[in-house]
């Protein structure tokens, strides 16, 4: 795929400090994990688990180009075919639970300058990728991936 | 997860991504800790929820496909996945993939933080589902296992 690869000078989160970065882990949440995935998984799978994935996964070959430019995505609708759903996972080389979602609704917005408030429309198209994936490094490996 | 001055679909002013990976054109995904996410396919939920996760603000679609100018964000999120059909067994040798899905129903609550901007959807009970879907597959090297 021909994607424009120039960035104009901002750093991808990747690349900056994860000072910020926290995760919601409650005793509930992650009992449920080891419950459901865990138990689900191949020992091959719950022998690599690490938490946090390390390296990254590589993408789906195909995708679709929304204004003529190409990525590695196919949204939940339209329906493309020849099956009832799009491929949901953003990632190739993989074994495991997904999910993928798209949603609208609505929120307020504070500018935090003024103070002043408004309404927004919001559109979420998230997902997640989670279980046994070759890496970047041609390597399996277990992960948990968000699509934002 | 995008915010739109107006219906969805016009005048978008936020687009809130990890950017497009620079080597493999991964296309917005990231890695999470392994705790962030729930799923039991028999009985049809499944969760996803993070706390202040590092994102950029592209601000619009076109420039976030373009991978553009960006402000660093971050967001909030906790969105549950609730099955709203039988399971369903899909191989598509087109695309190369194949598994067992199940047609969902989301509610999401959210928020998002940017240079001096802030954002509180409503309650998750507000959400309007267009579409999901939660499942176990395998693509590519694991498509013919």
């Amino acid at each position: 795929m021909d994607l424009n690869r120039s960035h104009l000078g901002h750093a991808h989160f990747w690349m900056r400090p994860i000072t910020r970065r926290t995760f919601l882990g409650s005793a509930a949440l992650a009992g449920g994990v080891a419950a459901t995935a865990g138990a689900s998984l191949p020992q091959l799978a719950r022998a690599d688990f690490d938490g946090t994935a390390t390296v990254f996964p590589e993408p789906i070959p195909g995708g679709v180009a929304p204004f003529g430019i190409p990525i590695h995505h196919f949204p939940p609708v339209p329906v493309l075919g020849p099956g009832p759903i799009n491929e949901p996972s953003q990632i190739t080389d993989f074994n495991g639970m997904v999910g993928v979602c798209r949603v609208t609704g609505a929120g307020t917005a504070t500018d935090e300058t003024t103070g002043a408030t408004s309404r927004l429309n919001f559109q979420v198209d998230n997902g997640f990728m989670d279980g046994l994936y070759v890496g970047e490094d041609g390597r399996t490996h277990h992960g948990t991936f968000a699509f934002i | 997860m995008d915010l739109f001055n107006g219906a969805v679909g016009t005048n978008q002013v936020h687009d809130f991504n990890p950017g497009i990976r620079d080597n493999t054109h991964l296309f917005w995904t990231q890695p999470i800790a392994g705790d962030a996410v729930t799923f039991n396919l028999e009985h049809g939920t499944a969760s996803l929820a993070a706390d202040d996760l590092d994102e950029e603000d592209y601000h619009n679609l076109h420039n976030a496909l373009l991978d553009g100018p960006s402000d660093p964000a971050s967001v909030t999120f906790d969105m549950r996945w609730d099955a709203i059909a039988d399971p369903m067994n899909v191989t598509d040798s087109v695309h190369r993939f194949t598994g067992r899905f199940r047609l969902a129903s989301v509610r999401i609550e959210w928020s998002a933080d940017a240079p001096g901007f802030h954002f509180v959807s409503d309650p998750a009970s507000t959400t309007h589902n267009v579409r999901s879907v939660i499942g176990r597959e395998r693509n590519g090297v694991f498509f013919d296992d």
